[in-house]
């Protein structure tokens, strides 16, 4: 933790007048070279976590260090890093190339080289031969992809970026979120970027900082959180699921309100209460008896999505929803009665247990 | 019904085209008179000649008369512009107690006729000696031009995204660097509307030039009136065609540089 790239400690921001800080001693680190994602509901701090690790706005308290250095008093402008705003920002009385050169002047960088590194980062964005083009002829990819290359050509400490993705079409997005993460590794530079939406943060993310109401809720590899969330607000946020609480009666056995037992893996204390998330998507029509975790209810909804089909089924006083793949033969009706199972490996244990 | 419709459009465009002669008349009639012979102003001319004209270039005090209010608009126009600037900065980018006040104070001189402000202006200018000086009158004029200028900014200052002005900040400009290298191009055609009007006030204005001036600082229309206090020949009339086609001037030339229209 201690020899991380960036390390940021305690950051707590309170704006003038508000009750509530925005920011609430948030702590967390990165190594060099990796990509987190700061991820939450809009209002969560997120942004305001950005923008002050930029130098746009100062901290009530806390401190951010760049290899130990806190530089948290350091003027934005000297501070040497890389942003990429969420409509880009580009400034529009220049050409793509002054655009992108403008940072290199700023540093007092010889004309020469100045040329030398923007048609360089022109490459590497895939503008190659658009540096003479204004910012209003080129699309909103280009944009971006220009805003990307003025920030890195500078060589900055940080790559921070504000929703990179929010003002693209859905095809678009999936094709710069490759794009923006091949770039990010073959420059090796150490990135955070800010975003609501979980497919972003779960496929462009080396780990995530889950944030709400201006805490950090958990941070971790998707993996670990979307598996093992630690608190019902990470489980609810990150992706959908229907969490049951009950207690531990046997060793990976509770007992939990509508379903009765369920199976689950995982070390949970006898006796301890637990929440235990089962998601959609893991959630199977029973076709073999024997199996455990096996729910009988109604079905109330279907909703059919190509891919897959979406059930409400009524269990107890609980709706489940399962996302069945539709190759699954005999679909079922509305009204009829069908029997689901999830694997005891497959229930999201929520949180860390106290014993 | 369609004959209902006929008599209409007929009526309708018969009344536009009246009301634009109306508006237009005065100026039409300046111009024909400016070609007569006669030595009074009357309508309509009985001979035409350019004998006017000549007469008027040959004014020794309508020339110098007219290099002064240039040099007094121009003057003008660059000072009501940098502190419209300035102004502007604090009104749009800065939230302080009394905001709203400043803002209506800006607005006023819009408000108040100028002979009032005229009266106002010569009592704060008498007692700093500025009477019938250079720096008198532009400070008179700064008076009533900068609520322009500030208009203008403001409004291209609005349209400005602070986003862009971070994103310099964040990549390496200074505040100062910012405001030279982003701000101000970005403002650019609030600050050329701002200037031409500034200046076209200045140079036509003739109220409140009258309190201030009598001789050494004398504008052009300041001029024109004590001309007409003893004569009215058709010297004035030709003086004002040339006036109105420097103004008209001015704005085709910048509407054709930059669009004015689009700054405004």
């Amino acid at each position: 933790m201690a020899d991380h790239h960036v390390i940021i400690d305690n950051l707590v921001k309170t704006y003038p007048g508000a009750q509530k800080p925005s920011v609430d001693h948030v702590s967390f680190s990165l190594p060099r070279g990796e990509m987190l994602a700061l991820l939450g509901p809009s209002g969560c701090g997120k942004t305001t976590i950005l923008r002050m690790i930029a130098g746009l706005i100062a901290p009530t308290s806390g401190a951010i260090r760049l290899d130990g250095e806190d530089v948290s008093s350091i003027a934005v402008y000297k501070r040497n890093m890389g942003m990429v705003f969420q409509a880009y920002a580009l400034f529009p009385h220049m050409t793509i190339a002054r655009n992108i050169s403008f940072g290199l002047e700023m540093r007092k960088v010889g004309r020469a080289e100045r040329e030398e590194r923007v048609r360089k980062a022109l490459d590497l964005v895939k503008l190659t031969g658009l540096g003479d083009r204004k910012v209003s002829q080129l699309s909103g990819g280009q944009q971006q992809r220009a805003a990307i290359a003025r920030s890195l050509v500078i060589e900055p400490e940080l790559l921070l970026l504000d929703e990179p993705l929010s003002n693209l079409d859905a095809k678009l997005r999936d094709e710069m979120r490759d794009e923006i993460r091949d770039i990010q590794a073959r420059t090796g530079v150490t990135a955070i970027f800010v975003t609501h939406d979980q497919d972003e943060a779960l496929s462009m993310a080396d780990r995530l900082a889950v944030m709400s109401a201006g805490r950090l809720e958990q941070i971790g590899t998707p993996r670990e959180i979307f598996d093992r969330p630690q608190t019902e607000f990470v489980a609810s946020f990150i992706g959908a699921g229907t969490v049951f609480e009950g207690k531990v009666t046997e060793h990976g056995l509770a007992m939990v309100e509508d379903l009765k037992e369920l199976r689950f893996v995982g070390d949970a204390p006898l006796g301890s209460p637990v929440k235990l998330m089962i998601r959609p998507h893991r959630l199977r029509l029973l076709t073999d008896a024997g199996q455990p975790n096996r729910f009988s209810g109604t079905v109330e909804h279907i909703v059919y999505r190509g891919q897959t089909l979406t059930l409400n089924v009524r269990c107890g006083s609980r709706l489940l929803q399962a996302d069945l793949p539709t190759h699954a033969g005999m679909l079922p009706e509305r009204g009829s009665t069908v029997t689901l199972s999830v694997a005891p490996e497959d229930v999201t244990l929520v949180g860390q247990v106290s014993p | 019904m369609q004959e209902n419709a006929l008599l209409a459009r007929i009526t309708w465009n018969t009344l536009i085209t009246l009301l634009y002669f109306f508006l237009l008349a005065p100026i039409i009639i300046v111009f024909i008179i400016s070609f007569d012979t006669r030595q009074y102003l009357a309508f309509p001319p009985e001979s035409f000649s350019l004998g006017s004209y000549v007469k008027v270039f040959h004014n020794a005090k309508f020339i110098s008369a007219f290099w002064r209010s240039l040099i007094i608009g121009g003057i003008v126009g660059v000072v009501a512009v940098s502190a419209g600037m300035l102004l502007s900065l604090s009104l749009v980018r800065y939230k302080f107690r009394g905001r709203a006040a400043v803002n209506f104070l800006i607005l006023a001189p819009f408000l108040v006729p100028h002979i009032v402000l005229a009266v106002g202006i010569m009592l704060v200018i008498a007692p700093l000696g500025l009477l019938d000086s250079y720096p008198g009158i532009v400070l008179a004029h700064l008076g009533i031009t900068i609520p322009y200028t500030v208009r203008t900014i403001t409004m291209s200052l609005m349209a400005v995204d602070t986003r862009v002005e971070e994103a310099a900040l964040v990549h390496g400009a200074s505040p100062r660097m910012v405001f030279w290298r982003i701000t101000l191009p970005l403002v650019r055609p609030g600050l050329i509307a701002g200037g031409v009007i500034a200046f076209l006030i200045s140079f036509d204005e003739a109220t409140i030039s009258l309190f201030i001036v009598s001789v050494k600082a004398s504008t052009l229309p300041t001029e024109i009136y004590h001309y007409l206090e003893y004569s009215t020949d058709p010297q004035i009339a030709a003086l004002s065609v040339i006036l109105i086609l420097i103004s008209v001037g001015v704005v085709v030339a910048v509407e054709k540089l930059i669009g004015l229209r689009r700054a405004l």
